[in-house]
Formats: structure tokens, C-alpha cells, sequence
């Protein structure tokens, strides 16, 4: 009996478990079948979102490179614009001192006996300066460079620069050349020498020497300045090439609040006008040694004639200077009976007379007082008003 | 740049190239008494020789009075340099001893009129003229 019902139990249970793990099996499959779905609809939502970003993601990149084009636009503009503003300023002020460097030279001239060409030497230094500055900010900013109309000697155009720096007594230019520069080529080289001395000065002892020689190596002339300063490292010397080449012009806003015109100057002034400059040498002081190289298109080799015609070789050598004899024991000339006291300088007008030999002792005297007059005459003639200012000085 | 650059108005530099300052190379001014337009100037034996790197200014100074004296006033003339800076030339010039300079004869300075007086009048009082 037991036994039965204990048969009946175990069926009853094994009918149960069988019926559940049916409904299990098929609840799973279910589940599965609703996993399935689901899945497949994330998957479709996924890359639905993957399009949107893709897209959202170009558009960005459209956004940005607008944005930069814009403000690159703006950047140039605005360059464009503080440019034509400070080009227009600064051939103000490039022509203003011009025009005081004329009119000072004309004071000098005419206060040149008085006390106070001193300050009026001072005062046009002064100038100089300003006006290479002036002339500086015009170059960068693409206004056309001053001109000159003759051509003048290399050695000129070198003391020219000079003249456009603070301490330019430091600069000493070693020699003396007979090649001259063409008219086009003196005022660019000019300026660039100045900024270079500048930049020589600047970077080195206030009392250390500066040195310029001139070189011509095969068909180019070469001003070479050497200073006493700091030498550059490669980085200063590689950004120095780039400036000076011409190739990189940096932006007005990039010169920073002390502007250093110098080298973007000379970089710009050589290219236009067909010289280099390096600063890479080391001097023989162990400072820096900068190189203007000037192609033969820019100079010659005559020597340019003076400004004013001099009258030293015309000089009558007739008179003879007095001899050694004539002298007293400590080297003065004596006061001879009839010597020759007064150098003779030929009347511009006429035609000099032939020279005469000393053998006409009896027209001796008449003839060195001629000569005297006309001496006189022709040194106080020329412009006298003008050269020598007020006589009350 | 170069392209733009035909068009402008260049400006013309009519001032002399190289500045009076560069040519007396920051020399002070002789004083007044020192160098007058009357003085004479002349160069010294064998200064050309002597002369080694001269400006081309004082050497066109130096060989004007190298045939004999000349008045500082006639060199100015004859440079076309104003006299102040045909005086700091010569300044230089003497100052390396390559020229002789013969200076005008001091005028007779005019006796003190007050001071005469007051002797005139002393010696009156001393000796009851």
C-alpha cells in the first residue's frame, strides 16, 4: 500500500518537474526570441546615432574651418587695415624729417660760426634717428623708401648710416674705397647698414669698438661689420636668416611692445632692391659679424666727384712753400722777406695762367698779392651770407 | 610689395648725405678764441705723408693750406663747410700736429675809462693838481 503510494508521489512529482521544465524551456526560448528583437533594435539604433554623429561630426569641421578661414580674413584685414592707417602716418612722419633734416642742415649752415651749431649738431642727431625709425615702420608697412639722386661713394652711404644711431662715435670705418654706389641703391643700403650698427650697438658694451671694412669678393662688394658684443645662439641665428632672407615677414601685431623693426627692415629693403645681408659670421672680437653683399648692379668703381667742385687740385703750385731753412728752431716758418705767406687759390671764373717759374723777380711781389686777392675774393665770395652766418656772432 | 611699389610717390632726400655731426664725429666746438676767421692755418712738414686715415673732409683741409697759409674763413670757403665745423676740423688737425696755426694779433684791449678816472682823480686829491 505504502509502497503504491509512494509510486504515485514519485510520478506525480516527476509529471510536475517535467511540466515545469517545459514551461522553463519555454519561457527561455521566449526570452530569447524577445532578447533577439531587442537587440536588433539597438543595433539599428546605434548606427542611426553613428550617421547623426558622423554628420554632426562634418559639420563641425565645416563650422571650424569657416571659422578659422574667418579669422584668418579678419586677421589679414585688420593687418591690412593698421598697415594703410600706419603707412600713411609714417610717410607723414618719413617726410616731415626729411624735409627738418634739409632745413636743419640749411641752419647749420647758416649759424655755422656761432655757438650754437654745437646743439644744432645734436639736435639733427637727433633727427637722424627719428627719421630712420620713421622710415623703418613706413618700410613694414610697404610705403615706398626716400631716394636719393647721386650716386655716392660706399664710404658716404657707410658714414650716412652712421650718422643714424645713438652712439655712433663707436663705429670706425677701417678704410677708405674708390667704389661708389648708383643713386637707387644709396638710400636702401643706407638704412639697412644703420639698422644693422643698431643692432651691433645694442648688443654689446656701450664703450666696445665697431668696425667696418669693405671687401670685394669676385664680382660683389661686401660692407663687413664687426662688433664686441654677444654672439647669437643657432636659433637667433636661424630666425635671423629667415628675416633677413626676405621670406618670412612677421605681422605688425607679432613685433612685439618694443618692436624690433631691424632685421624685418632689412629683410624687406633687401629684397626689393637685390642685395643680402648675413649675420651668421663671428667677428674677430667674438661678437657678431654682419655682411652686406651688394651684386654689382649696385655700385661701380669710379669714384664719384665730390658734391661741390673743390678746388684743391687747381691750387697754382708756383709759389713753392718755404723750405726747410725758413723754418725757426721750433718749427714755425719764418716771416722771409718776400715769401710766399698766402697758399694761392685760382679765380674760378678764368682760365688758370700757365704756371710761371720763380725767375720773374721783378713781378714777384705784384703776383702773390694778385694771387692773395683773388684768394680772398673766392674764399669769401661763395655764398659768404650763407657759409659763415652773422658776423655778430 | 615690389609691385606696389612703382606707382607711389617716392620721396626725395635732398639733405647732404652725410651729416656735419659725422664729419667732426661728435667734436665739440673749439673755443671762441680759438681758430677766428682771421687766423692762419697751415700744414705742417710732410703732413700729408703723416696723414693716415684722415676723413675726406680734413684731408681736403689739410691739402688747401698744404701750399701755405690760409685764413680759417678762405678754407671755409673754399670747403664749402660751415667755419664752426672747418674750426673742429682744425682742432683735430692741430691736436695730431699737422698744422701750424698763426693767430690773428690780439687788438689792444681799451683801458677801463671808470678806472682811469678814479686814479686821475686820487692822484689829484694826493698831490691838490
Amino acid at each position: 500500500m505504502i509502497r503504491d503510494a509512494l509510486v504515485w508521489c514519485l510520478v506525480a512529482v516527476a509529471a510536475i518537474a517535467v511540466v515545469a521544465v517545459v514551461a522553463l524551456a519555454a519561457r527561455n526560448r521566449a526570452l530569447g526570441a524577445k532578447k533577439q528583437q531587442s537587440e536588433g533594435e539597438l543595433r539599428h539604433q546605434l548606427h542611426i546615432s553613428d550617421q547623426q554623429l558622423q554628420l554632426a561630426r562634418a559639420e563641425l569641421m565645416r563650422f571650424t574651418t569657416d571659422l578659422d578661414r574667418t579669422l584668418q580674413e579678419a586677421k589679414e584685414a585688420a593687418e591690412e587695415n593698421t598697415k594703410a592707417v600706419l603707412k600713411g602716418a609714417a610717410s607723414f612722419l618719413q617726410s616731415l624729417a626729411a624735409e627738418q633734416t634739409t632745413l636743419l642742415d640749411d641752419v647749420q649752415r647758416k649759424y655755422g660760426n656761432h655757438a650754437v651749431l654745437s646743439d644744432l649738431l645734436e639736435v639733427n642727431h637727433a633727427n637722424a634717428q627719428m627719421a630712420r625709425k620713421a622710415q623703418g615702420i613706413a618700410v613694414m608697412c610697404g610705403a615706398p623708401l626716400g631716394r636719393r639722386k647721386r650716386a655716392a661713394s660706399v664710404y658716404d652711404v657707410v658714414r650716412s648710416a652712421q650718422g643714424q644711431i645713438r652712439n655712433f662715435h663707436r663705429v670706425s670705418i677701417m678704410q677708405q674705397t674708390g667704389l661708389a654706389l648708383k643713386a637707387s641703391a644709396v638710400a636702401p643700403v643706407a638704412l639697412a647698414v644703420a639698422e644693422l650698427l643698431d643692432n651691433a650697438a645694442s648688443f654689446s658694451q656701450h664703450d666696445a669698438p665697431i668696425e667696418i671694412t669693405f671687401q670685394r669678393v669676385q664680382n660683389n662688394l661686401c660692407i663687413v661689420i664687426d662688433d664686441a658684443g654677444v654672439s647669437m645662439n643657432d636659433e637667433d641665428r636661424q630666425r635671423a636668416t629667415e628675416l633677413l632672407s626676405g621670406n618670412i615677414v612677421p605681422r605688425l601685431s607679432q613685433l612685439g611692445n618694443q618692436p624690433k623693426f631691424g632685421f624685418p627692415v632689412i629683410g624687406l629693403i633687401a629684397r626689393q632692391y637685390g642685395f643680402r645681408v648675413d649675420v651668421t659670421g663671428v667677428s674677430r672680437y667674438g661678437g657678431v659679424r654682419a655682411v652686406v653683399l651688394l651684386p654689382e648692379e649696385l655700385w661701380t668703381v669710379e669714384e664719384t666727384p665730390p658734391a661741390y667742385e673743390a678746388p684743391v687740385s687747381n691750387i697754382l703750385r708756383t709759389e713753392g712753400r718755404p723750405q726747410n731753412g725758413s723754418r725757426t728752431t721750433h718749427g714755425l716758418p719764418k716771416r722771409g722777406a718776400r715769401q710766399a705767406p698766402i697758399a694761392s687759390v685760382p679765380d674760378p671764373e678764368s682760365t688758370p695762367p700757365a704756371p710761371r717759374s720763380a725767375e720773374e723777380p721783378s713781378r714777384f711781389s705784384g703776383r702773390s698779392l694778385g694771387a692773395f686777392q683773388r684768394g680772398t675774393l673766392s674764399g669769401r665770395n661763395l655764398d659768404a651770407t650763407s657759409l659763415e652766418g652773422s658776423e655778430d656772432a | 610689395m615690389p609691385d606696389e611699389h612703382e606707382p607711389e610717390q617716392e620721396l626725395e632726400l635732398t639733405s647732404p648725405l652725410v651729416p656735419l655731426f659725422v664729419i667732426t664725429n661728435g667734436r665739440a666746438l673749439p673755443p671762441d678764441h680759438q681758430y677766428e676767421h682771421t687766423a692762419l692755418v697751415m700744414a705742417a712738414e710732410g703732413a700729408s705723408a703723416m696723414a693716415g686715415a684722415l676723413s675726406p673732409e680734413a684731408r681736403q683741409v689739410l691739402d688747401l693750406i698744404t701750399e701755405g697759409f690760409l685764413s680759417v674763413a678762405e678754407v671755409a670757403g673754399h670747403t664749402h663747410l660751415p667755419v664752426g665745423i672747418v674750426r673742429i676740423l682744425l682742432a683735430q688737425l692741430e691736436e695730431d700736429s699737422l698744422i701750424l696755426v698763426r693767430r690773428p694779433v690780439p687788438r689792444a684791449e681799451r683801458v677801463d675809462r671808470e678806472l682811469v678816472s678814479a686814479v686821475l682823480e686820487g692822484l689829484k686829491n694826493r698831490f691838490g693838481a
